[in-house]
């Protein structure tokens, strides 16, 4: 397969990555085209059977930086983050007395999730997406983002606390009466 | 000094047990402590069901097909 046939190949998983680490489609949707276009461009710089995809996103996470949309660093106020336990705990007190830990998730909405991640600070939320929804390595994660692996450990740590913090506001604290 | 909590040990070490980065002892020691507490096993079986549920939720939104026509367009000339 030609080598823009591969990466075409690829882009529902790219543009599933893409899609959460900016704030709006219409952005995703501009970022997924600049990134194909320099693909396409320096394709000759692709070591063949390494991993594209993680090609691909090293490519979109830096035009995403050089356009300046990355502009807002991690706020020195550091986000509220609660231990593991906290969303089970929450939404286990706001049921019925069902606390079947099968059915327990059932009280999210995708839409918690999604809109819980994009209140993640930028630093935090990379590494959540690229792991837990584009199933990226550590590694793979580390080296798109070019930050050490143990960075990648920390943030993902934290940032996974930080979105169920979310969630749990999303779907428990923003309940009005 | 607080006494030593194994819930809240357990708690800490939820996620680097799920990723599978634990050593080989303090996995088993998480291991005896999960086959002993409920309360943490709950908490532990909840987290696989959200990592899933999460996986899903931030792939439930497709890429637009006209995206994927103008990505295709991108392509250049043979060389």
């Amino acid at each position: 397969m030609r080598f823009e046939e591969e990466a075409l190949a690829l882009s529902d998983q790219v543009y599933r990555v893409a899609r959460h680490l900016v704030g709006s489609r219409e952005e995703a949707e501009d970022l997924m085209q600049e990134t194909y276009a320099r693909a396409f461009r320096s394709w000759r710089s692709f070591q063949p059977g390494t991993n594209l995809r993680a090609w691909l996103l090293r490519i979109l996470t830096n035009l995403n930086i050089d356009r300046g949309r990355r502009q807002q660093r991690t706020p020195d106020m550091q986000p509220l983050e609660e231990g593991d336990y906290f969303l089970y705990n929450k939404l286990e007190a706001s049921g019925d007395g069902d606390s079947d830990e099968d059915h327990v998730v059932e009280r999210l909405s995708q839409n918690d999730v999604v809109s819980a991640l994009s209140e993640v600070p930028h630093d935090f939320r990379d590494v959540v997406v690229l792991v837990d929804i584009g199933d990226f390595t550590y590694a793979d994660a580390a080296q798109i983002l070019d930050i050490p692996i143990g960075t990648v450990m920390s943030r993902l740590h934290r940032g996974r606390r930080i979105l169920k913090k979310g969630m749990a506001d999303q779907a428990v604290g923003g309940e009005v009466a | 000094m607080t006494a030593y909590d194994p819930c809240a040990h357990c708690e800490e070490v939820m996620q680097p047990f799920m990723d599978r980065v634990l050593t080989d002892a303090e996995r088993q020691e998480a291991e005896s402590h999960l086959d002993e507490c409920t309360y943490c096993r709950k908490r532990y079986r909840f987290e696989e069901n959200l990592r899933v549920f999460v996986r899903e939720a931030g792939a439930a939104e497709r890429m637009p097909v006209e995206l994927k026509q103008k990505l295709a367009a991108l392509r250049t000339p043979l060389q």
